[in-house]
This record gives structure tokens, C-alpha cells and sequence, in this order.
């Protein structure tokens, strides 16, 4: 379990950093909080010629607001996540699905940015970024450009980013009020990646659904939006949704991996179950949120 | 927790090669290609070393446990001709880093001719002879060992059993699984080894439970003398019985080190360890049971299958002459057969791992359950109804067993009381009305410990030097256990000095005495019982000494935390180090029969067998929705005799089970229909977390047993009992749906298709 040989550049600036992974061309692979691309070296599992350690790019590491959204810097640590109040504030569901990630030591080396371009298919970062409409900020040696977190995941941990780019920062618009967002995940074990795991956001104006999304994830190859079952809520009287239908019947449009950890046939019934659950209790939520 | 642990990989020699082996990546087939020369020729690679080269240095091979007329699988330090499991060493390449050995490992080119594999599944396997093949060719036969041996003229079955069977009011049949689970210890394993040959000698540092048998191992198989051979650990972070005997990859680095003349290093990765490690469990056991109207046991019939991998250690890895001896457990259970068989598998070799044998008591405690269920009995008065009580002592069991001074009776209704076993139904019951699945489960045993052979000859020396503090050297191998704060705490009550004034060495071949390390829950017992018995001899020696300085009668002495003093005139008083200081230096002074210095030994006999007994009690909730399980309630009592010391016999219990709830629940190490393993990594194989376990409830019933000091083992029990405990629990829960759960792990999908009627 040692890594092949590489060769290691440590930019301190964004620019520095374009400029390193360019020169190394497609053999280069960027390092942020390494807690899956290092084990994966050592294992041998992937090699690279070089890696651009981007963990003294300090520019990166920032949570701020802009307008209608919380632009977060790819460096920022897992655990400042959990731990900002403005983005407990503003964001919720990203503090609940950042306290999944793993185990305190984990969270305190792992970043948004890392998770995100990484896109482990049972990860949690890629599907808050899905389901809420998130946008995610690249750049290479053309420039910067936006991904819309729906284009950003071609397959499982293969993302439509060039090899040449990085990504800088990802932008999660604050939902209305009148939101509400529920994480509802099984895992075999506190902390491990997702066997199924739901995100369900809704927004309420006057009792009926005005906004809804729902992103699973560890059940395809990619985290999942359902816009067609989405849309199926839009305008509903919130009391006339009964979420366990809703969960049945989207975990008909599923075809889960079957792995050692569970199998197709689990996978598809526990989500059945998480997305009533999660369903629930986001309508829950936004419905306190318009009464209070 | 300090964090100033040195475990054998802080252990630097500048001159060390580092190894990498190169492991087979097919369960079985014939080496058709095997060329080094690329890696041979890599910058920084000082040899590659395959069978040709490795192979012929073996003189002999076998454990001081077994002895060297036990049957052994056909070992060999590197593959041959043929590769036999997946993981199987081929190749060793010496490098000077292991990054650089790893890198040559991939300039190496192999090429295996596959040939279909002996492989069983989790629950349709050990197809033992003829379809695949053989695993070992030179043996004939895919079984590894069988009980009774038909050719050592043992009875072959019970014919009083065969009739109760055949008449009994009740017979009862049931099979029970238990899958591969691991010891996975917190260090991995690893091994420094140095000859020189100017001196002859071999220098070995090893994550061992026992130098001294690192040191045997290691001598017979160069055929050298075992005093060539010093043999040491640093800390060692667990072992649960992998570390017991020297693996294969320990015994290429000796016999790599001995050919090339130089220091060699391996230090195994975690996914080595999961992969090559010493594996366990995985094995099945039949029970039938027989009982009167009232349900009172009159019979048990055991057959157990093991499956032992392909180079299992010791011996040939088969755990059922212990099984069969313990099975009856703490119960009177009238006539008994017992049979096994066990069979190799091109798989990873079976090696001890805490409390090997007990697949007894997992299948015993569930199938007590069961039998209590379907007779309409409280499964709590079941075990009551049919439990060895005190004053049956002492009781021989159906195995023949002795039991002199056990107390099942009095753990299980202390653990009763502890899990509030009477209040429970009533929360089951408001539970399920509220939709909530909650069950009980408990489980009792008891806990033999081997005193036979060369484990029951333990020794304890010490010795007090000039500035009068005491050394206690012992052939333990603590990895883990606290044996140096528990045979100091014994030495110093014994011998009459403050704790803080002995220091225990052990785990090196030149510095303590002759020994069988750690393992078989013995350390109490008989490295305590030793100590003992040695801290009051050396007690009188210095009182003798004492007696010369003070002018007086050693009768009129007494000795407390290191001050002898005269008996009702305390203001005369003798410090131990001038006590020291005449026994070294002012030996003119002595009798002719007083020996000068203070030192004094024992080595103890222990009784063949050593026995203690807990009962174990578990509530669990299992989720409806996802089939996970929560431990709620964990309680314990236990009788181990007099405590040492009650935290570290609760560390010791807790340890156990943890193990258990991983093995129940989480860990699993798979292979598929090929021999390939699944589970290489902590991803896949899950261990429980500290978040999934549960707060412990502990109570002691203590009676002392007969060996010195009152000390009876307790280092395995807590793995032994732990699984059948939750298993019950889970089975107790998932009572509404018929569950009949005779396989683990109980995983959250096993649990939900229970839950939904999808399989029984």
C-alpha cells in the first residue's frame, strides 16, 4: 500500500495551480483533502505522473454570500462547513449532510471542492449540490467557466470537468422561505458512505408546493434528480401529498447496484422508504417555516 | 492513552531491506511463468527471491503447541509449482524501501494456468472430496482432520445417545452457520530479522504474543540451535491469536535474512492483513437435542464442519477436539456425541482467534433458545431448568470435563437482574404497539482455558537489584492485556513492595524466562499464579536477609511496601534497598546456608483445564424500515475468580464484545465462486465503530478458584458468548415474523427480507 512514484507540485495560487496541472497535461491529478485519492494511490487502484496539491491555495478557502446564493471555496474544509453559522442559516441541508460525511477526523481534512469533483456516486456533497440547484465554478487555462450541477456528472466519479481545469468553488442558491430540506440516508455504519441516501427539498406558498427536488444518491451511478416526479408535486396541496406512494413509486424508477454491502433489491426498498421519510420531513420543515 | 507506544514498525535499523511479496492473485492453478529478472534489475532492488531460492533452506516446520509429530498442512515458504489461495506468497523482493519493493512487484511477470478452485459459499459449501479437485495434492484428500479419529480407536458414536434420540418426548435439529470473520488486530503484522553470521545469531524484533516461540519456529526451521536465535517485541497492538505462531511471510523473512546475510524488514499493510492474515470462523454446526416433558436436556449430538483454508496454523487449524470438550457448556446435559470434520479450501488458512473453538457455544446458546421457544418455556427458565447448580460441585461433565468452582447459575441471574430480564416484556410489548421491534437475547458458558503441555508451565522471576526495586521477568507477550500492570500488581502484594517498584519484562527470548506468551486466557492464571508464588519465596528471602541485618527472627519480620520492620516496633525499620545491599555485598555476614542476593522463581503447574463462567444479556431494536439493528442494552457478570484488576478484566470483556457485535453484524470477509476476495479493504470489510456500540453493564460474582491466588481465565469469553447473546436478541425481535436466523452476518438486508416475508 504505497503509491507509485509522482511528481508533487505545491502552487499557492489559483493561477500557479492552472498553470501546474496544463504543464503536466493529463497525467497530473489534483490533490484537495485527499481522504479518497490517497488511499486509492496507495492501493494502486490509480497512478498519476504528478499531483497538484492545491492545500496552500489559500484563495480557496472561503465561504461568502453573494446575492441569492452561498458561494463556498473548493478548500474550504468539511468541517468549517458544519460548523458556519451563516450557512447553518442560510443552507441547512448542507450542514445536515456534511454531518454524514465520515467521522470528525475526516471532516476536518476533506473539503467541498474535493468531494464534489471527486463524485463518488454514495457521496453527499454531489447530491446537495443536485438537488439544490447548485452551480459549480471551474477554471483552466481558457478561463473560468459555470457548470450547472445537473451537466457537472458523467458517470460514476467521472465528471464533465476538462483535464486541464479545477474547480474553484461551488454556489448553492438560498431557497425562499418557506423551504424545507430533509437528508434521510442509510449507511451500514455511522459515517460510511451512503447504502441509499435521499435529499428532498419543498417549498410552500400558501400550503401548495411551489418548488420541489429530490436527489438520491449511492443508488446509480451518478447522484439522481427525479424532475418528472418533481413536477407531479408542483402545485399540490402539501396535505394531499401522501409521501410513501411518492417513494414507492419512485423507487420503481430505480436500478441500484448490487454490491457486498446490499444488494439491487434492498437498495430499491429502502429508498422507497427514506424517500417518503425525507419527503415528510422537508414538508414538515417548509410548513414551519411558513408558519413561524 | 499517552500516544508513546513503539510498536515494531518504530523499530529502525539503518541497514534494513524492506519486503514486498508478490501474492497470487488466483486460488489455484499452476505457475506456468514466473520471470524476475525486470525487478531484479530495478535501481534500489537488492534481490528477488522466489521458491527456487527460498524453499530448500526449510529444515523443519511445526508449532511447540502441537509438536512436531502433529499433522501439518504440506507447507512451503513461497509457491512453487502451484498457487493454492489467493494472497499466497510467490515472490519476495528486498528493496530498499517499500515503495521501491512494491515497485518491483509490478516489473514481476506472472502467469498462473487457472484451475477451478475447492471454494464453498457463505451457506452451500464444503463440498469436501472429488468434484473440484484437491487442494493439496500431496495429501489425497481435501480433509484436514477429523473427530473421532477413526483410526485412533475413539468410539465412533453413542449408542445410549442414539436411543435417548430415538425415545425422547423431544428431539430437536437444527444447523447452524457462522461465516469468515477475522481477528484483525489494531497493528498489522511485522518482523524485523538479522543474521550475522560472524556470531551465528539471529536478532529478531516481532509483533508476537510470544518470543519464544519466534525463536523455536525460527530455529527449527533453519536448523539452528534456539540460542542462536534472541527473539523480542516492542509494544504489540493486538493479535487475537494471529500472532500466536509465526506466519509463512514471518518465516520467509527469517529464512530471507539467513540466505542473504543481511537485515530484513517486513511490515504488513492493512490490506495484506485482511487478505494473508490468519483467518477464522467459518463453519458450521449440527445440533440435536433431546428433552423430557418438563425440558430437561437427556441428550446432545454435535457434528461441526470447519472449513481450515489451505495452510492454516497450527497444526491443521481444526478447533473440534476443544469444541467437543467444551460443548456442554455450564448445563447437565445427559448422553453426548460429538463429531467434526474439517477441510481444506483454496482459501486463506483458519490460525486461533480468541476463543477458537467457539462455535459451541454459538451453536449451543441459540440452539437453547430455539428449544426453549418451541417447548413453550421462558428461554431464561430453560437455561435454569437445566444449569449445573453449586451444590453439584465438583461436576464432571458429559465430556468429562471437571468443574470445581464454577457459578453459572449465579451470573445468569445476576445478568437477569442487570438487564432488568422481568421488566423487559413489558417494554417489548409497548414497543411493538408502537411499531418498534425490541427482543432480548441471552447467552451463558463457560470459559476453558488450557493448562495442558507446554501452556501449563509458566514461569515468574524476580529479581531485586542494589538499589532494591524489583524486576519481573515472565515468558508472557502482552499485546494488549495489561500484563505489565497485572503481574505487578500480584508481585507487589505478594513479595510486599509498592507497585510503582516493579517493573515487568517480558517478550524477549534472552531476558525472560522460557515461555508460551499470551494466549488461551491462561495470563492470570498461571503467569499470576506464578508470580505469586515467586513474590512470596523472594518475601521470605528478604526477610532472611533482614533477619541478619536486624539481628532477629525472620518469624518477627514482616515486609510492607518495600520497609521490612520488626513486628510491634515499627520505629525499626530496613528499607528494601539496604536489605539489597546485604544480600549483594554483606553476604559475610550470612549463615552458611542463606544464599547471597535476592532473587527467587517459580514456574507453575496448572491444571489441565482452568474454567470460569459469565452469562451475557443483549437488548436490541431492528429497525422495520431498513432491517438495522441497535444494541440498546449490553449487560455482563462474569466470575473470574479473584480480579487483579476489575478494569482490566472489564477491558478484557469489552474487547470480546466489540468482536462480537463486528462478527453478528458488520464483518464479513467474502470470497466469490472463484476464490477471489471482496472484502480487501476496511470499505468493504466493516468493523464496528465506536459509535456503534453500545455502554456496557458489568457485574462480578467472584469465587476464587484453586489454583494460587484464585484466578481464573477471562481473556476470550467476551468473544466467545458475545454472538449468540445478539443473535438471540435479533431472533427475539423478528419472533413475529418466524425468523429461524441460524446464519450470520445479520446484516440489514438479511433482517429486512425476514421482515418482509421474503425469505424464512
Amino acid at each position: 500500500m504505497k503509491p507509485a512514484p509522482f511528481a508533487y507540485e505545491a502552487p499557492t495560487t489559483v493561477s500557479e495551480a492552472v498553470d501546474c496541472l496544463a504543464s503536466h497535461g493529463e497525467e497530473a491529478k489534483v490533490l484537495a483533502g485527499g481522504q479518497s485519492l490517497v488511499p486509492v494511490l496507495a492501493l494502486r487502484l490509480a497512478r498519476y505522473e504528478a499531483l497538484v496539491d492545491l492545500n496552500r491555495v489559500g484563495e480557496l478557502d472561503y465561504v461568502r454570500r453573494e446575492g441569492s446564493t452561498m458561494v463556498i471555496g473548493a478548500m474550504t474544509r468539511q468541517a468549517t462547513i458544519e460548523r458556519d453559522p451563516t450557512l447553518r442559516a442560510a443552507i441547512p441541508v448542507l450542514r445536515e449532510a456534511t454531518r454524514l460525511i465520515g467521522h470528525p477526523q475526516i471532516r476536518n481534512r476533506g473539503t467541498l471542492g474535493g468531494s464534489v469533483a471527486h463524485g463518488d456516486p454514495a457521496a453527499e456533497y454531489p447530491a446537495v449540490a443536485l438537488a439544490t440547484d447548485a452551480t459549480i465554478t471551474v477554471i483552466g487555462p481558457a478561463g473560468p467557466r459555470i457548470i450547472e450541477a445537473a451537466d457537472l456528472y458523467d458517470g460514476p466519479m467521472s465528471t464533465t470537468l476538462a483535464e486541464d481545469e479545477i474547480l474553484t468553488a461551488v454556489a448553492f442558491p438560498v431557497w425562499c422561505p418557506g423551504s424545507g430540506f430533509a437528508v434521510r440516508e442509510m449507511a451500514r455504519r455511522e459515517g460510511d458512505f451512503a447504502t441509499v441516501g435521499v435529499i428532498a427539498g419543498v417549498t410552500l406558498a400558501d400550503d401548495r408546493i411551489s418548488r420541489a427536488a429530490l436527489a438520491l444518491f449511492g443508488v446509480g451511478a451518478t447522484p439522481m434528480r427525479f424532475r418528472q416526479l418533481e413536477g407531479e408535486l408542483l402545485g399540490a396541496d402539501f396535505l394531499a401529498v401522501d409521501p410513501t406512494d411518492f417513494g414507492e413509486t419512485l423507487a420503481q424508477r430505480l436500478d441500484p447496484p448490487n454490491d457486498v454491502h446490499a444488494s439491487t433489491a434492498y437498495r430499491t426498498r429502502v429508498a422507497a422508504r427514506l424517500v417518503a421519510e425525507a419527503l415528510d420531513a422537508a414538508l414538515d420543515t417548509a410548513r414551519q417555516e411558513t408558519t413561524s | 492513552m499517552t500516544g508513546h507506544g513503539r510498536f515494531v514498525e518504530d523499530v529502525v535499523w539503518p541497514d534494513t531491506w524492506h519486503v514486498a511479496f508478490l501474492r497470487s492473485p488466483v486460488a489455484r492453478g499452476r505457475i506456468v511463468g514466473l520471470d524476475v529478472e525486470a525487478a531484479r534489475a530495478l535501481d534500489g532492488v537488492r534481490v528477488v527471491l522466489t521458491a527456487a531460492e527460498l524453499n530448500p533452506l526449510v529444515r523443519s516446520w511445526w508449532q511447540t503447541a502441537v509438536g512436531p509429530d502433529a499433522p501439518q498442512p504440506p507447507r512451503r515458504l513461497l509457491a512453487a509449482e502451484d498457487v493454492r489461495w489467493v494472497g499466497e506468497p510467490i515472490a519476495m523482493v528486498l528493496a530498499t524501501s517499500r515503495y521501491v519493493a512494491e515497485d518491483a512487484l509490478e516489473l514481476i511477470e506472472l502467469d498462473v494456468e487457472e484451475q477451478p478452485p475447492v471454494i464453498a459459499d457463505h451457506l452451500d459449501r464444503w463440498k469436501v472430496e472429488g468434484e473440484v479437485g484437491l487442494v493439496h495434492p500431496e495429501l489425497g484428500t481435501n480433509v484436514a482432520a477429523q473427530v473421532p479419529s477413526p483410526d485412533r480407536g475413539m468410539p465412533m458414536g453413542n449408542a445410549a445417545l442414539d436411543d435417548v434420540l430415538g425415545t425422547a418426548p423431544h428431539v430437536f435439529d437444527e444447523t447452524f452457520h457462522q461465516h469468515r470473520y477475522l481477528c484483525v488486530p489494531m497493528e498489522a503484522r511485522g518482523i524485523l530479522a538479522r543474521w550475522d553470521p560472524y556470531r551465528g545469531r539471529m536478532e529478531i524484533v516481532a509483533a508476537t504474543q510470544g518470543a519464544h516461540e519466534v525463536r523455536a519456529s525460527t530455529a527449527r526451521l533453519l536448523g539452528i540451535d534456539e540460542t542462536q536465535v534472541h527473539a523480542s517485541a516492542e509494544d504489540v497492538g493486538g493479535g487475537f491469536g494471529q500472532k500466536m505462531y509465526m506466519s509463512t511471510e514471518d518465516h520467509c523473512v527469517v529464512a530471507a535474512a539467513y540466505r542473504e546475510e543481511c537485515a530484513v524488514r517486513w511490515i504488513e499493510d492493512r490490506n495484506e492483513n485482511l487478505v494473508a492474515g490468519g483467518h477464522a470462523r467459518t463453519e458450521d454446526m449440527r445440533l440435536q437435542v433431546a428433552t423430557d416433558e418438563t425440558g430437561r436436556i437427556l441428550g446432545i449430538k454435535a457434528h461441526h464442519v470447519e472449513d481450515v483454508g489451505a495452510f492454516p496454523t497450527p497444526g491443521v487449524g481444526s478447533n473440534a477436539k476443544l469444541a467437543a470438550a467444551y460443548l456442554p457448556g455450564p448445563y447437565d446435559i445427559g448422553q453426548y456425541f460429538f463429531s467434526g470434520v474439517a477441510t481444506y479450501s483454496n482459501t486463506n488458512g483458519k490460525c486461533a482467534y480468541r476463543g477458537p473453538w467457539m462455535m459451541e457455544t454459538v451453536a449451543r446458546e441459540q440452539m437453547m433458545d430455539i428449544v426453549a421457544v418451541e417447548l413453550g418455556i421462558d428461554p431464561l427458565e430453560f437455561r435454569r431448568h437445566n444449569m449445573i447448580t453449586s451444590d453439584r460441585l465438583p461436576f464432571t461433565t458429559s465430556s468429562g470435563m471437571v468443574y470445581e468452582t464454577v457459578t453459572p447459575r449465579e451470573t445468569l441471574d445476576q445478568v437477569a437482574e442487570l438487564i432488568d430480564y422481568e421488566g423487559f416484556r413489558a417494554e417489548q410489548a409497548a414497543a411493538r404497539a408502537d411499531g418498534r421491534l425490541l427482543g432480548i437475547g441471552l447467552a451463558a458458558y463457560i470459559e476453558g482455558s488450557p493448562g495442558f503441555g507446554v501452556l501449563g508451565a509458566e514461569q515468574v522471576s524476580l529479581r531485586i537489584d542494589y538499589d532494591g526495586k524489583v524486576l519481573a521477568s515472565t515468558g508472557s507477550g502482552s499485546h494488549g492485556q495489561s500484563v505489565e500492570t497485572t503481574v505487578a500488581q500480584v508481585v507487589a502484594d505478594s513479595l510486599g513492595v509498592d507497585y510503582e517498584d516493579v517493573r515487568v519484562v517480558q517478550n524477549d527470548t534472552a531476558a525472560s524466562p522460557f515461555g508460551s506468551g499470551t494466549g488461551g486466557s491462561r495470563t492470570a492464571a498461571v503467569f499470576g499464579g506464578a508470580a505469586r508464588l515467586a513474590g512470596e519465596k523472594l518475601r521470605r528471602k528478604v526477610l532472611r536477609v533482614a533477619a541478619v541485618a536486624l539481628e532477629a527472627d525472620p518469624e518477627d519480620l514482616e515486609l510492607d511496601l518495600g520497609v521490612v520492620r520488626v513486628k510491634g516496633a515499627p520505629a525499626v525499620a530496613l528499607p528494601m534497598a539496604q536489605v539489597a545491599a546485604m544480600a549483594y555485598a554483606g553476604h559475610a555476614a550470612f549463615p552458611p546456608d542463606l544464599e547471597p542476593g535476592l532473587e527467587a522463581a517459580h514456574r507453575i503447574k496448572a491444571p489441565t483445564f482452568m474454567f470460569s463462567n459469565a452469562a451475557h444479556a443483549a437488548v436490541v431494536e431492528v429497525d422495520p424500515g431498513t432491517g438495522q439493528v441497535r444494541v440498546l442494552r449490553y449487560a455482563v457478570s462474569e466470575d473470574c475468580g479473584n480480579m487483579i484488576n476489575p478494569m482490566v478484566v472489564e477491558g478484557q470483556i469489552a474487547g470480546g464484545v466489540v468482536q462480537g457485535i463486528g462478527g453478528v453484524f458488520y464483518e464479513h470477509f467474502v470470497y466469490d465462486s472463484t476464490g477471489n476476495p471482496l472484502t480487501t479493504t476496511f470499505m468493504d470489510y466493516l468493523l464496528p465503530t465506536a459509535a456503534d456500540v453500545p455502554e456496557i453493564v458489568y457485574g462480578h460474582v467472584v469465587t476464587p478458584s484453586t489454583t494460587p491466588g484464585g484466578f481464573k481465565p477471562v481473556g476470550e469469553g467476551g468473544a466467545i458468548v458475545s454472538p449468540p447473546a445478539l443473535i438471540n436478541a435479533v431472533r427475539d425481535a423478528l419472533r413475529p415474523f418466524g425468523a429461524r436466523l441460524t446464519a450470520q452476518p445479520l446484516t440489514p438486508a438479511v433482517l429486512l427480507d425476514i421482515i418482509e416475508g421474503n425469505t424464512r
